[in-house]
């Protein structure tokens, strides 16, 4: 598929400007420091003794120190959700930028490891300069590194890298969340890194310009004179001060401020007002808590008291009530279940009896932005979801039978793929209940279902009459997605169609390569993905 | 608390230390440094800890994911059998392999990291966990039913003729009613 410098343009240019712009950051800050350290007359008896090492690891120290201080800052996800829910601070391709805060954070935390390698091998080599070219001259120039509080940093680094690779996140998010808290002991460690003030500058270049001739040597040509001066006094040094805690303070403080607000937020446990199971393994759990208030779109984080992990789903709000979709696939969402639903009984009662249901008391982090909430900000938008990755588009529909009318949206494409043909009935009401009220409204063609099947030996359909407009709507067998995109194209010429994905990679790699290709047809496909991990 | 699997960020960590503590190794071998031999040391530990390490295990419950071409380290850590099965073995082996690392700048990350490791494989131990070889499944083909092979002995049953030759006399007494509802949709 050809690459349509439009559709490119559209989908990627922001991204890739934001990372040139760091990019630049990061080179300027780098050489701007190399040459510093190369050229600088203070640093110039200190160059001399450790060479090519001293330039290196002070450059990349202060791209260390950008990137520690830009890292924090996309974690900031209360602020960030803040910005993204007040229209008048963001533009959409500002809202857009957001989406990608993670792949920011990443990115500098991947330069962060790389530039301390470097820090570290380049210290090496002034270990080795230092004790190679140990200064008789200038005694005061002798450098104590400070070596413990490194390799500690280092350490704390790594065990961060290791545990977020991608299995560990899957498997045992525990792991990873936890180690990844070790972040302020990072931080503190960081700030305390050059206190020793091991580093040292020459004060006095004036009065002694480097390289100038001492009292006590004598000259050995007479054209000397003219380019030599004498010294007028011995070189002075002075420790640096840190200049870390310049760079870093802001965002910790910010960081630090974020943590506390969400940990405030979340201290209320929520009051479980209903729990429904649904087929394939699904849990829809609805809940109450004061002050609570989401738009539709947004992320939640649930936490266990007696479990004390995180898990991620949308919201669906019903006026008093929110709720989620949750769906058993792991050891957390087991044991979840586990406790909120009624042990089936083996024995047959003849009198049922009512049993106090004792609910594990919950607590609710959120709500969050995420890119889901741009689905009403687009004349046209394409959602495609994929098996339980529906749950973001829930709230959409919900928000759609309420109000349709006040957004901006003037068509919407449902697409859902799922294994299993049960699993249509986790929102078969609502989708049909939305489906009802635009034809009775006369908007027919604002709402267009799409439903795919892919298990090969599905026979059956939903044979309810309620739910017939489902049924007339499903198709066994996967989606032919560059059909659906040029069918979408040819009736919305000239038009931005939001595709906002929430499913396995595979879908959304081939969505997003539909997306930047070439259209015969004018709509601009915008690709925003959700995702949850 | 969902069962945290110990033994998959071991592996991890232990992957890198060995890694880690390749580079050191290599680092303080080329530069000479004082101290070189446990550098060369280094090379020789954090080469064996990688190969050792590299294969991922099976995990108890949920899909295992292998890393590129693991298959024949695979095969290589299975025929130690219960040796490499085992994560107190292999806790205590990394701890005493850490040790001599220790005793050089180059090599003392190398040497902490590969600590590390060995200690979260003493917790999975402890829990229980063990090594399982990521195998390829075999598929077995469903044994073909013994009626496929031969053709069916018999015609499909028929109506008896009276009915027979009433159906191919009178065509609209034959018409039936359709059990299931069709509609037009």
């Amino acid at each position: 598929m050809a690459v349509s410098v439009r559709s490119w343009l559209a989908n990627e240019a922001g991204k890739h400007f934001v990372l040139m712009l760091w990019l630049a950051a990061n080179t300027w800050l780098f050489l701007d420091t190399y040459l510093l350290y190369s050229t600088g007359q203070q640093y110039h008896y200190l160059y001399q003794m450790l060479g090519l090492g001293l330039c290196i690891s002070r450059a990349s120290a202060s791209v260390l120190n950008l990137n520690c201080s830009l890292v924090l800052l996309p974690m900031c996800r209360s602020l960030l959700t803040f910005i993204r829910g007040s229209h008048t601070m963001s533009t959409r391709r500002m809202r857009r930028l957001l989406d990608k805060s993670k792949s920011f954070h990443v990115t500098c935390g991947v330069a962060i490891c790389i530039f301390s390698a470097v820090h570290v091998s380049a210290h090496l080599m002034n270990v080795v300069n230092f004790s190679a070219s140990f200064s008789e001259d200038f005694p005061d120039l002798n450098l104590a590194l400070p070596g413990l509080s490194g390799v500690l940093l280092v350490l704390i680094l790594l065990l961060m890298f290791i545990s977020s690779s991608h299995c560990i996140r899957v498997c045992n998010y525990e792991i990873f969340w936890y180690t990844h808290n070790l972040f302020i002991i990072f931080y503190i460690i960081l700030m305390v890194h050059m206190v020793g003030g091991a580093l040292k500058y020459q004060t006095n270049t004036e009065a002694h310009p480097p390289g100038c001739l001492r009292s006590s040597q004598s000259l050995q040509e007479a054209d000397d004179l003219d380019q030599k001066q004498r010294c007028k006094e011995d070189a002075h040094f002075q420790p640096h001060y840190p200049q870390t805690w310049l760079w870093v303070s802001g965002p910790l403080c910010l960081y630090c401020v974020e943590r506390l607000f969400r940990y405030i937020r979340s201290s209320h446990p929520v009051t479980i007002v209903t729990v429904i199971r649904h087929p394939c393994d699904v849990v829809e759990l609805r809940m109450l808590k004061k002050n609570f208030r989401a738009r539709p779109g947004q992320v939640i984080s649930i936490n266990m008291k007696c479990v004390s992990c995180n898990s991620f789903q949308c919201p669906t709000e019903n006026k008093e009530t929110f709720g989620i979709h949750l769906r058993i696939v792991g050891d957390w969402t087991e044991h979840f279940a586990h406790l909120l639903l009624p042990q089936p009984r083996a024995a047959l009662e003849i009198l049922p009896v009512v049993h106090q249901r004792r609910y594990p008391t919950l607590y609710v982090d959120g709500p969050f932005g995420s890119p889901s909430e741009e689905v009403f900000n687009y004349d046209v938008s394409l959602c495609i979801a994929g098996g339980i990755g529906v749950t973001p588009f829930a709230c959409v529909l919900d928000a759609l039978i309420e109000r349709w009318k006040s957004f901006r949206l003037q068509r919407l494409y449902f697409v859902w793929v799922c294994r299993e043909l049960q699993s249509f009935y986790w929102f078969a009401e609502l989708l049909c209940a939305l489906h009802e009220k635009l034809w009775k409204e006369n908007r027919p063609d604002y709402l267009n279902v799409k439903l795919y099947v892919t298990q090969k030996d599905c026979q059956q359909s939903m044979s309810e009459l309620r739910y017939r407009p489902l049924a007339a709507r499903l198709q066994v067998g996967r989606p032919r997605w560059k059909l659906l995109f040029d069918e979408i194209g040819k009736c919305n010429k000239d038009k931005r169609v939001g595709v906002f994905c929430c499913g396995p990679k595979r879908i959304s790699r081939t969505l997003h390569r539909l997306c930047n290709s070439v259209r015969s047809s004018g709509a601009t496909f915008e690709f925003n993905k959700e995702s949850f991990s | 608390m969902g069962k945290i699997e110990w033994a998959m960020w071991a592996n991890e960590q232990a992957l890198a230390a060995g890694l880690i503590l390749l580079t050191g190794g290599i680092v303080g071998v080329a530069g000479q440094f004082r101290g070189w031999e446990f550098a060369s040391y280094a090379i020789a530990a954090g080469f064996f800890v990688c190969m050792l390490e590299y294969p991922r295990s099976k995990r108890a419950k949920g899909t295992s994911v292998e890393r590129t071409g693991q298959y024949c380290f695979t095969v290589c850590v299975k025929a130690f059998g219960p040796v490499t099965r085992n994560y107190y073995v292999r806790a205590f082996l990394h701890a005493a392999l850490c040790v001599p690392g220790g005793f050089m700048l180059a090599t003392v990350l190398g040497c902490v990291c590969l600590g590390i490791a060995s200690l979260i494989y003493l917790a999975a131990a402890v829990r229980g966990e063990h090594w399982e070889p990521i195998l390829p499944r075999k598929d077995t083909r469903k044994p073909v039913a013994e009626s496929i092979k031969s053709p069916p002995q018999n015609p499909p049953p028929r109506p008896p003729p009276e009915i027979r030759r009433k159906q191919a006399k009178d065509v609209e007494g034959a018409a039936y009613d359709n059990p299931i509802a069709v509609t037009d949709e």
